[in-house]
């Protein structure tokens, strides 16, 4: 019981939308806890401080995190992203990810890959990658195989339609359940995507007007609620259907 | 005490406005208004590589600043670099490190109060871009009248009649969950001061009532800017959320 209402002094900043400088931790009262902070968050030596507006989470029992959406992006291990190309070098490729440093793909990091099956990217090239290593100091560094060697979809992406958008919407469209745009969507149109938590969203389907709609349902839904979306996506169906 | 051409008071500030994120390209943006000084600010990166010259171990930051007419002369040199040393000391430049992150600051708008209004839009600019912040910086103008008395917020007008200023920043007011009583054996945050550029001759007892009437009216500032960014992200996550 004393544990549960100190916890509720000190975290009364939960859910509530947070400026750098805030302090929402005081480490000197909460004793033998051990807490997780996600980004946005960081202690300064007593304090546990905010480093970016946003808004405050809390995953009970002891993850905090602020939430906030930028143009940029951060990397964090295990994170999906798409990356682009820019350079082959002898036993990495130089991959653009949004991030402060361009990120590292070796060479060999796909599923049976060896010295003698490189695979062959040009400079442009659309890559679906696992974030493997990711300091702040290092350049991050990609992989094309999960965690236990296979390909599970990460690799090329051919055809299809790639555009940019903030990184809060990318982590909606991922979110469970289905996010209302993309399920809306589904219903009447068959189409393939892949998100990238670094804000970069691809999109493919069989005819160019399915994409180009797909494309524009996804960007219009971003500060929209699940309702407004679903009657935004069928709009934009309508409008297909008749023409 | 003589009325001031617009009809405000000696503490009254002009009307503030803000808005962030208006620029497509940019990383980060806002546009900053204070009466008719009205200044727009862009921020990119953080971006791989620091400049020659400069610490590889912290972030490093480049300040642009386009005026509004005219060519580029020491007057902008002179802003550029008191804005980026205001902006390396709220920023944590351990966070990424040997990176340049860029700021360009261009002058729309200008009736006085110039370089404050340039610090809070980019200090805006900086929170749209997400960049990391130890808090935020809150600038104020405060003019000494001739007979000791302090006036805020000065116009153009102001500025070329009276025989000395300053333009002070201070850290903003933080929310805070620690109690009053455990921290007060140190000055509060907001009793700190990061830059400050004084223009003209003034007494020390002049300047130390510059200083505490621009402190106290930071805190009006700093609400604002609480206000205005709360605003817009708490609209933006509750429709994003459902």
């Amino acid at each position: 019981m004393d544990v549960d209402t100190g916890n509720m002094t000190q975290t009364n900043l939960v859910d509530k939308v947070v400026v750098p400088g805030d302090v929402v931790l005081d480490l000197t009262k909460m004793e033998n806890q051990t807490i997780k902070l996600g980004s946005g968050l960081h202690q300064d030596c007593d304090y546990i401080s905010v480093m970016q507006a946003g808004k405050l989470r809390l995953s009970k029992p002891n993850k905090y995190w602020v939430e906030s959406s930028q143009k940029r992006y951060v990397p964090r291990l295990e994170d999906t992203v798409l990356g682009i190309v820019v350079e082959h070098r002898s036993d990495n490729f130089l991959v653009d990810i949004k991030a402060p440093n361009l990120a590292f793909l070796p060479v060999l990091a796909f599923e049976g890959g060896t010295r003698r099956n490189i695979p062959k990217f040009e400079t442009g090239t659309l890559i679906y990658a696992r974030v493997v290593k990711a300091n702040g100091i290092m350049n991050p560094e990609l992989s094309c195989t999960d965690a236990s060697g296979k390909a599970a979809e990460f690799g090329q992406l051919k055809n299809g339609y790639m555009f940019e958008t903030s990184t809060g919407l990318a982590r909606m469209l991922l979110s469970s359940p289905t996010c209302p745009v993309l399920e809306a969507l589904g219903k009447k149109i068959s189409f393939e995507t892949a998100v990238g938590l670094n804000g970069r969203v691809w999109v493919n389907a069989s005819s160019p007007d399915d994409v180009i709609l797909v494309s524009n349902a996804i960007m219009r839904s971003e500060f929209l609620s699940g309702t407004q979306q679903r009657i935004m996506a069928e709009k934009l169906l309508e409008r297909l259907q008749k023409s | 005490m003589e009325d001031r051409t617009d009809g405000r008071n000696a503490n009254q500030l002009r009307p503030l406005g803000c808005s962030r994120t208006i620029l497509n390209r940019a990383h980060g943006s806002a546009r900053w208004s204070q009466g008719n000084t009205i200044v727009l600010a862009a921020v990119y990166g953080p971006k791989a590589g620091t400049k020659k010259g400069e610490n590889p171990e912290k972030a490093s930051f480049e300040v642009i600043w386009k005026p509004k007419t005219g060519q580029i002369g020491k007057q902008e040199r002179e802003y550029e670099m008191i804005l980026k040393r205001t902006l390396q000391s709220i920023c944590l430049v351990n966070v990424h490190p040997n990176t340049t992150t860029s700021v360009i600051v261009q002058v729309v708008g200008d009736d006085g109060s110039l370089l404050p209004c340039a610090i809070n839009a980019s200090c805006a600019a900086l929170v749209d871009a997400g960049i990391p912040m130890k808090h935020l910086a809150v600038s104020i103008s405060c003019g000494l009248m001739e007979e000791g008395s302090i006036i805020l917020d000065l116009t153009k007008s102001e500025e070329e009649k009276l025989k000395a200023f300053a333009y002070l920043v201070f850290p903003n007011s933080p929310l805070s969950v620690i109690d009053k009583v455990h921290s007060s054996k140190e000055e509060p945050i907001e009793h700190g001061i990061i830059t400050s550029v004084s223009y003209g001759a003034m007494p020390v007892s002049g300047y130390f009532d510059c200083l505490e009437r621009g402190r106290a009216a930071s805190a009006a500032i700093s609400e604002f800017l609480r206000r205005s960014l709360q605003k817009q992200s708490s609209e933006d996550a509750s429709r994003a959320a459902q």
